[in-house]
């Protein structure tokens, strides 16, 4: 909400009427499989699909891994007709909300991640990489969504343009591995707000390790 | 034989099961385009309608399911090609058979606005061009919708298209709504008036967990009900489903009670479900759902039933308002939002539309209204006009199922108006006038209201769907005529069993008092029977005594909804008049209160002229949060609510100001977009108050704006300053287009961008003026170029 760090505790009453606003508005849903990979030419083959992944940033994201989780998560299309709603008579309102709701689809991924690892003990995971980061282009969404079914099971679309609709919804792949990973670390520099993060340029850090 | 033939001779109708698990089955590739298969493997296609048909399926689907322009855009292959080659491999298969061949199509893959960026008209086009395609089929089912405004694109397509029979299903989730959140009465109402032969569900979940859905359909609908579920739940990671064919066979056998008469099976479904569907419903009986019709109106997600008084507001409409009258003229549609907020909080349940003013194109302004309002309330519309063109668009263009407001009993009303009310399936108000005016007695306004109900009935407009009006006069003109309306109204009720409609306000015209004649002449109609009263529901008497009604009549079980809105407070019959006695218009601005930055505007009006409120109070105020935000003080939502606090003190003086016949001074007119394939637009939106409120006049183009109009906007009205907004960096090459654009079509003016993905660096790098980094840079920015 821009308040990197500094007091807004003025803000919070407000902030707690939109989250109790959104979370009556909305539906989570989010669904995964598991996809052996293998390395083709400069792009990585997810098997048994139309999809591979191009470019360097996903090569060096799933090194040493043998299969991957494909992940789409959504917050439902509550979230954004609320947002529009507030829009329309409180636009403070709508911007808090709004914000909420990009803090809250990362909770929903969490959520699945966790639900993940439990049904895969014993394996190495890396975090989480969405088309659109690094080099692994956006254009990837349309036949990601295809490959889990997402339209139809999830409700999960794409416009021409790579934007998710509903808006408020993530798509992301998990590197597994049988041995541990090399830690890497998920800091700015591979994060593609880099350029832009208002917590960066207040000389603040997201706290996503 | 057809469907409609099958549908009466048979007891129960077998479809297929699902096609995509066979064909991954024979190899097929998750991601591929399935409906290709029908020209490089036709054996594939052919091999599995043959198994379903030997199962026992009275129709096959064809395999043309994403067969739409949009979805084979990448095949290499035109939708003729793929949908013929689909039909003809259905047809082989079915060839000698007996069976059916329907012509399946599926959701387009692209979101309608305002959701996504696909219209209604280019979503009508998409399916008209698959549906004159597939003309060799027997008929054409739309599964697996979830959005009931594409729904009814696709079934107008058909009907304009062809004359075959139609099936729909949409998918519905366990929270009983479709993905976009649509309701199953919601659709049982709009598509059962589009005119379909079978309605019903496809998909998402097992027959065990549809029982609901098809419970409230049964509960919806007189048609023909369709049960198309998946194999039971998809395991998480595995994604098979987890019941047998037996299973399935068997809950489907339970559903038979709740009136399904068309039955198939979807995803994870196989032959040997059909084969054990047909055995299961074998020497079972049909058991026609007992149907009880209802008046009805409703969005996707509001359906409102009027088995009790509902409200329907007054405030859209020009007539008599100089300020709506203005926002019409100016293309203000953020006034007329303003206009039905209000009254969805102060409790309507439905709104009138009448957007009709001289020197405005109704038709135009009519399917930008509803497309507005509907992207920002759920409450059904009525559209109000005298103009048949005018209706036809506002019907075609709305979402649900709508009122037409109206048609008489002359002759050329009827004629022109009821056709279109059958077409699209709406409710329609019937005034009791004709070619000779409002008869004076109760007797004669009840013959009128006879004739349109039987009128009506002829052209298969049941009579629920027909609202009376039996037209208030006023009492100061006309008293002896007050109980003549009164009269015909009960009569109407009682005779006809038709909802009433009556326009309570004009009652009072020339009296004093106005609200205490309104109230209790609303509280008269109530007691005769009038279900519908078209008031100004922001006057807390109408609204007091709609509820009170509602209390003492039995309606509001345990006086639940009385109490929740007058459980606190006594009601008051007028707010004392505030003064600004503790807190004055900076404070108010400062602290966002709204309300009271109203109401000191209104009486500083008393003493103060207008810019002077402007310049030396309003914009400096502003100044200061401003600098507030710029310092870290304050957050951007508090800066969005200061701006809305002095949103409403401008609207006051706005007001105050078209009334004594003058203009606000503008400083300046600005053109703001979301560029080409852009659909986030909440920025642009925060820019755009807030330089209204320092004085400009925004000229909003809204989301994924065509390029070219952000340069014709800017030339027609002479704009020194154009705002754009782009929040994805592929949309960044529209951004860079329409400056381009601007710079070879039209010198004079500056361009500012912003958005999440933007830089200064890349900012100068398209040619762009100046960088906004937030909101409140944008104002200083116009502050700049505008002064």
């Amino acid at each position: 909400m821009g308040s990197r760090g500094r007091d807004a505790s003025a803000l919070m009453p407000l902030v707690y009427e939109c989250a109790e606003e959104l979370s009556r508005e909305i539906s989570p849903l989010y669904i995964y499989r598991l996809f052996p990979i293998c390395r083709k030419g400069t792009g990585i083959e997810v098997c048994g699909t139309e999809l591979v992944l191009t470019g360097n940033s996903i090569s060096e994201h799933l090194e040493g891994c043998d299969s991957c989780i494909l992940l789409c998560a959504t917050l439902s299309s509550g979230a954004d007709k609320l947002i529009r709603r507030q829009e329309a008579f409180d636009m403070a309102k709508a911007f808090v909300t709004d914000c909420i709701a990009s803090s809250a689809i990362e909770d929903v991924c969490d959520e699945a991640e966790s639900e993940i690892k439990a049904l895969l003990p014993g394996k190495y995971m890396t975090w989480r990489y969405s088309p659109g980061y690094g080099d692994l282009p956006l254009d990837l969404q349309g036949t990601f969504l295809d490959v889990l079914n997402a339209p139809k099971r999830i409700g999960l679309n794409v416009t021409d343009s790579g934007m998710l609709v509903p808006s408020k919804s993530v798509t992301a792949i998990i590197g597994v591995s049988d041995s541990p990973l090399p830690r890497k670390r998920q800091g700015c520099l591979g994060c593609n707000m880099f350029e832009n993060c208002s917590f960066r340029k207040g000389g603040y850090h997201c706290g996503t390790e | 034989m057809g469907l409609n033939e099958l549908l009466e001779s048979r007891q129960f109708v077998f479809l297929d099961g699902a096609m995509g698990t066979m064909l991954i089955d024979k190899g097929l590739k998750m991601g591929d385009i399935p409906e290709l298969l029908n020209i490089e493997k036709p054996d594939w296609i052919i091999d599995i309608h043959k198994q379903y048909i030997d199962a026992g399926s009275d129709i096959v689907y064809s395999n043309t399911f994403g067969a739409n322009r949009y979805k084979l855009a990448k095949s290499g292959k035109s939708v003729n090609e793929i949908v013929s080659a689909g039909i003809r491999c259905a047809r082989q298969a079915a060839e000698g058979r007996g069976a059916l061949v329907a012509l399946d199509v599926g959701p387009i893959g692209q979101l309608l606005e305002p959701a996504g960026t696909l219209s209604f008209e280019e979503a009508y086009d998409i399916f008209a061009e698959v549906v004159k395609a597939g003309m060799e089929a027997d008929l054409i089912v739309f599964e697996t919708m979830t959005d009931l405004h594409e729904l009814k694109a696709a079934v107008l397509a058909a009907k304009e298209n062809s004359d075959k029979p139609i099936i729909t299903t949409m998918t519905f989730e366990k929270n009983m709504r479709t993905f976009t959140g649509c309701s199953v009465s919601a659709m049982a109402h709009t598509i059962g008036g589009l005119g379909v032969d079978a309605v019903g569900v496809n998909c998402s979940l097992g027959p065990k967990e549809l029982i609901p859905v098809v419970k409230e359909l049964s509960e919806n609908t007189s048609l023909s009900i369709v049960l198309k579920p998946n194999a039971g739940l998809p395991d998480t990671v595995t994604g098979a489903y987890n019941i047998t064919p037996q299973e399935f066979a068997g809950l489907m056998t339970e559903l038979i009670p709740l009136g399904v008469k068309v039955v198939g099976g979807c995803c994870g479904t196989s032959p040997a479900f059909i084969a054990n569907l047909k055995k299961a419903f074998a020497g079972k009986k049909y058991v026609k759902p007992e149907y009880k019709p209802v008046s009805v109106c409703c969005t996707p997600a509001n359906t409102v039933v009027i088995d009790q008084p509902r409200v329907i507001g007054e405030r859209i409409n020009p007539t008599g308002k100089k300020r709506f009258k203005e926002a019409l003229l100016s293309d203000d549609i953020d006034y007329i939002l303003s206009q039905a907020i209000e009254q969805v909080h102060a409790g309507a349940d439905i709104l009138d539309v009448n957007v009709g003013l001289p020197g405005i194109d109704e038709k135009q302004m009519m399917v930008k209204v509803i497309k507005a309002l509907q992207a920002v309330t759920d409450l059904p519309l009525q559209l109000d006009s005298t103009n048949p063109e005018v209706l036809d668009a506002g019907l075609r263009i709305y979402n649900g199922k709508a009122i037409v407001n109206s048609v008489n009993g002359e002759e050329k009303s009827l004629r022109m108006v009821l056709p279109l009310v059958k077409k699209y399936g709406a409710a329609v108000v019937g005034l009791c006038l004709d070619e000779n005016g409002i008869p004076k007695t109760a007797e004669q306004r009840f013959a009128i209201a006879e004739k349109i109900v039987s009128r009506a009935e002829s052209l298969a407009i049941s009579r629920e769907n027909v609202f009376i009006d039996c037209l208030t006069l006023t009492a100061s003109a006309e008293q002896e005529g007050v109980m003549e309306t009164l009269n015909a109204l009960e009569r109407v009720r009682r005779e006809l069993g038709c909802q009433t409609v009556l326009g309570v306000s004009n009652i009072s015209f020339g009296l004093p008092a106005r609200e205490i004649v309104n109230s209790n002449f609303l509280t008269m109609a109530l007691t005769k029977g009038l279900t519908l009263p078209i008031i100004n529901p922001n006057i807390d008497a109408m609204m007091q005594s709609v509820r009170a009604y509602k209390l003492l009549a039995n309606h509001d079980k345990g006086s639940k909804d009385f109490i929740a809105h007058y459980g606190q407070t006594v009601p008051q019959a007028a707010k004392p008049a505030a003064g600004p006695s503790d807190i004055d218009l900076p404070y108010a601005i400062a602290n966002g209160l709204k309300g009271e930055g109203a109401r000191i505007t209104e009486h500083l009006l008393e003493t103060m002229e207008a810019m002077s409120i402007i310049n030396e109070l309003l914009i400096p105020a502003l100044d200061k949060t401003g600098a507030d935000f710029e310092a870290g003080r304050i957050f951007l939502p508090q800066l969005i609510q200061s701006a809305g606090v002095a949103q409403s003190c401008f609207e006051v003086i706005k007001e105050h100001l078209s009334k004594s016949g003058e203009a606000a001074e503008s400083k300046g007119k600005i053109v703001l977009a979301t560029v080409k394939g852009d659909v986030h637009d909440i920025g642009k939106n925060i820019v755009k108050i807030l330089l209204e409120n320092y004085g400009y006049d925004v000229i909003d183009l809204g989301k994924d704006v065509d390029c070219q109009l952000v340069v014709d906007t800017a030339v027609k009205h002479k704009v020194r300053l154009v705002g754009l907004s782009a929040l994805m960096t592929t949309t960044l090459p529209s951004m860079r287009k329409t400056i381009e654009l601007l710079r070879e079509q039209y010198s004079g003016c500056k361009v500012m961008v912003g958005g999440a993905v933007l830089t200064e660096d890349y900012a100068k790098e398209i040619g762009a003026d100046f960088y906004a980094r937030d909101a409140k840079e944008s104002c200083d920015i116009a502050k700049i170029v505008l002064g």
